[in-house]
């Protein structure tokens, strides 16, 4: 199950990347080098997966996030207070120094009340209007998932809430983590860096090279079988399945050494096509998902 | 009175409660997110909806697959092998493991019991916290454990599944991969692990809260309809597990007739040829300018009523659990439940055959038509699916959320979630933690009931944000 490419140094180091990056950030704040700074968590126009990805990491772990590494602000999946009291706790960090970590798209619909994200002081607050407020403001803002970076699902076509990246609100940088949703490896350790040496080196589409500079294709276990012609015809079959419409060969990330949850498996490891979920332009440009006609 | 937004539920949602002599004389339930699936589906490869639907919702991704497996395979009359489909109900299992412990321990425990809160994200405005320290810093303790069994219950689905959130596992005919002895094994000791939490810790935590927060068997009771599409149910040979389709109306359990399933729009800002329609006949269109319209949420029905749906429906339709109807009803059933999935997924495992093949090479048929029905954490789920030209050409939704937090028909009977607030006592108002406590223990997720609606009702009367 997971046993690809463990002996190779390159890879088994880059697996521990982020749970260094978390204990060098825990270590540095517990010793009083770096501050303990403010993450807010803001749930756009999404599924809220990446959130719950995210408390599928194991080392590092959420707790150790909330706990040890920031002051975990707010977030609507899982803070104990509800309605103004919690919106009073978002706004009163306005003028604080945090970093901000978002998932979803923006709707932009009708001045964006396709998405309100809560109400304060009797106003409904957009996500159209929270990400302008508190993305100006941040000192880092990291896209969390495929639809905070370029609008994934929430844009598919015809897009009917006009939904789009943070990025094209914003006119500052955003380090973007797309995937859908985000492994909670690249969350905690592009995070991590951040906090210990500010923005880690980014790649053209604003990626941190740690996680994004490899080709699912070049690291892909059924490697082999693509340079010898062997190809499935159907799913179910260990071979490759660039007949049946795998996205490998264009989506740039690395699950085929990190893998999910707690690195048991993987979508190639599981004989379905990777469906492109990390790459700009998920889903329109990825699809058809799965195919049977190709010749 | 307006709680917004209501934290620890998937999604934006907003509470809007009129309050009199402390009592609920009537609530509303709103949801705030609007993306449109059911439109964006038009014209895309049917296979594809297997995916694609999956990103309706992160915490319940699984339940969509495989109603739009269903769906399709029912549009393509392909029968699943019994092995395909116990693969994939335990996958679907793991997902209420999954689910069922983080709504327990970190959407409705918060409501509950105190959190540290030298930490920001457990600041609280109330102070209706009853548990003596000892038990209170007990469940807090498992508040923080409970985070690795949710996190290997997504391990066991990514071990069939290839990934959670978002698997690749589901898919017509069964699942993509076969089952390997080495997987089922680890499957195995991850589940028994799991089972032992829910047994020895959240079962008795649950009743700890119960037992002093008595009051929360007197509210939230609702209508008392219930209603299941059946779920881990008439296997071949292993017959039915859990429950069968059926629903509950004044004490009488009757087969579903899934041809009774309707939605209307009165007071939802849409049109559409008629007002109530089946499934399979309209996708509605927006229309803001209506008069009796106050949400963009609709109002599915069964026979022209509506029905409570999720765990306390299936426990009480299956016999397994009998106590009663309320706030903590609910949350007791949802616990024990997690546990009868952990019986029915041993059983299941117990019968995998390892390394049977179940994958075919599928041909999209020019047109068809075919319905998903299967109950998942929250509830029923029906997807539909209509097929011309090789692609889809209508694709409809109902999720369990849309059941419990409809809106009104013609007769202006609230939907489930309103009806369990109406009548509660708020004992301040100004700080309404009844309201949150009562919808949660519906496990709303908002994030699916709207997926093709919006907070129509703001858009004539609030202030446009510059």
């Amino acid at each position: 199950m997971n046993t690809t490419s463990g002996s190779c140094p390159n890879f088994s180091m880059r697996l521990e990347t982020a749970s260094m990056l978390f204990h060098k950030a825990v270590d540095a704040v517990q010793q009083g080098q770096i501050p303990k700074r403010n993450l807010i968590w803001l749930e756009l126009t999404g599924c809220a997966g990446n959130i719950i990805s995210l408390l599928n990491g194991e080392d590092p772990d959420f707790k150790g996030l909330i706990s040890q590494m920031v002051h975990y602000l707010y977030d609507n999946s899982l803070m104990a207070a509800e309605g103004e009291f919690a919106m009073d706790q978002l706004f009163d960090a306005l003028d604080s120094d945090y970093i901000l970590a978002v998932e979803g798209a923006v709707s932009t619909k009708d001045e964006g009340l396709y998405t309100i994200i809560g109400r304060w002081k009797g106003r409904p607050i957009t996500a159209y209007e929270v990400i302008q407020t508190f993305g100006e403001r941040a000192a880092h803002v990291i896209a969390v998932g495929t639809c905070a970076s370029d609008g994934g699902i929430s844009a598919a076509r015809p897009n009917p809430a006009q939904c789009v990246g943070i990025q094209n609100l914003l006119n500052r940088k955003v380090i973007k983590l797309p995937g859908c949703p985000c492994h909670p490896d690249w969350f905690m350790g592009t995070l991590a860096y951040t906090l210990l040496f500010g923005e880690p080196e980014l790649d053209a589409r604003q990626r941190p090279l740690m996680f994004y500079s490899t080709l699912i294709h070049d690291l892909c276990p059924r490697r082999p079988c693509f340079d010898r012609g062997v190809f499935a015809t159907q799913l179910g079959e260990d071979t490759c399945m660039f007949k049946l419409g795998c996205r490998g060969p264009v989506t740039r990330v690395d699950c085929p050494i990190r893998k999910w949850n707690d690195r048991v498996n993987w979508p190639i490891g599981d004989d379905g096509p990777c469906i492109g979920c990390a790459m700009f332009g998920f889903p329109d440009k990825m699809e058809p998902f799965v195919r049977f006609d190709t010749t | 009175m307006i709680i917004n937004p209501v934290t620890r539920i998937s999604g934006f949602m907003e509470i809007d409660a009129d309050i009199e002599d402390n009592v609920v004389a009537d609530a509303r339930t709103e949801g705030l997110l609007f993306r449109g699936f059911e439109n964006m589906l038009e014209g895309r490869s049917p296979f594809d909806a297997v995916y694609f639907t999956q990103r309706i919702c992160g915490i319940c991704s699984s339940a969509h697959a495989l109603a739009s497996t269903m769906a399709l395979e029912n549009a393509m009359s392909i029968a699943p092998s019994q092995q395909g489909r116990y693969l994939r109900d335990l996958i679907h299992g793991c997902e209420f493991l999954q689910n069922h412990i983080r709504h327990f321990y970190q959407y409705t425990a918060p409501d509950f019991i105190r959190l540290p809160e030298s930490n920001a994200l457990f600041a609280t405005d109330h102070n209706d916290f009853r548990l003596p320290k000892e038990k209170n810093d007990r469940i807090v303790q498992h508040y923080f454990d409970s985070l690795a069994y949710s996190r290997s219950a997504h391990e066991m689905l990514a071990i069939l599944g290839g990934k959670a959130p978002h698997n690749h596992g589901i898919f017509v005919g069964g699942v993509t991969a076969p089952a390997t002895p080495e997987k089922i094994t680890r499957f195995r000791a991850l589940l028994l692990e799991i089972r032992t939490f829910i047994c020895s810790k959240m079962i008795p935590d649950a009743y700890t809260i119960a037992d002093y927060y008595k009051e929360y068997f007197a509210n939230g009771r609702g209508y008392g309809n219930f209603l299941t599409f059946g779920c881990f149910n008439a296997y071949h040979k292993l017959g039915t597990l859990y429950v069968d389709p059926v629903t509950n109306r004044d004490g009488k359990i009757t087969p579903l007739n899934p041809g009774e399933i309707t939605e209307t729009i009165y007071t939802s800002w849409y049109t559409a040829e008629t007002e109530t329609y089946t499934p399979y006949e309209t996708i509605t269109q927006p229309e803001l300018e209506k008069d009796d319209g106050y949400s963009w949420v609709k109002a599915p029905r069964y026979r022209g009523l509506p029905y409570e749906v999720g765990p306390l429906a299936r426990m009480w339709l299956s016999g397994a659990y009998r106590h009663g109807i309320s706030t903590m009803d609910r949350t007791i059933a949802r616990v024990l439940e997690a546990k009868k999935i952990t019986d029915v997924m041993l059983t299941l495992l117990n019968n995998l055959i390892p390394c049977v093949s179940m994958q075919k090479k599928y041909q999209i048929p020019e047109s068809g038509r075919g319905a998903g029905l299967v109950d998942t954490t929250r509830g029923a789920l029906g997807h539909w699916v209509k097929i011309e030209n090789k692609v889809i050409s209508l694709y409809q939704i109902i999720t369990p959320s849309g059941w419990n937090l409809s809106t009104r028909s013609r007769d202006l009977l609230p939907g489930p979630g309103e009806k369990a607030m109406i009548g509660a006592t708020v004992i301040n108002p100004d700080v309404p933690v009844e309201l949150g406590r009562i919808i949660r223990s519906f496990d709303p997720c908002v994030s699916c009931a709207t997926h093709v609606y919006s907070k129509g009702n703001l858009i004539r009367t609030m202030q446009v944000v510059p």
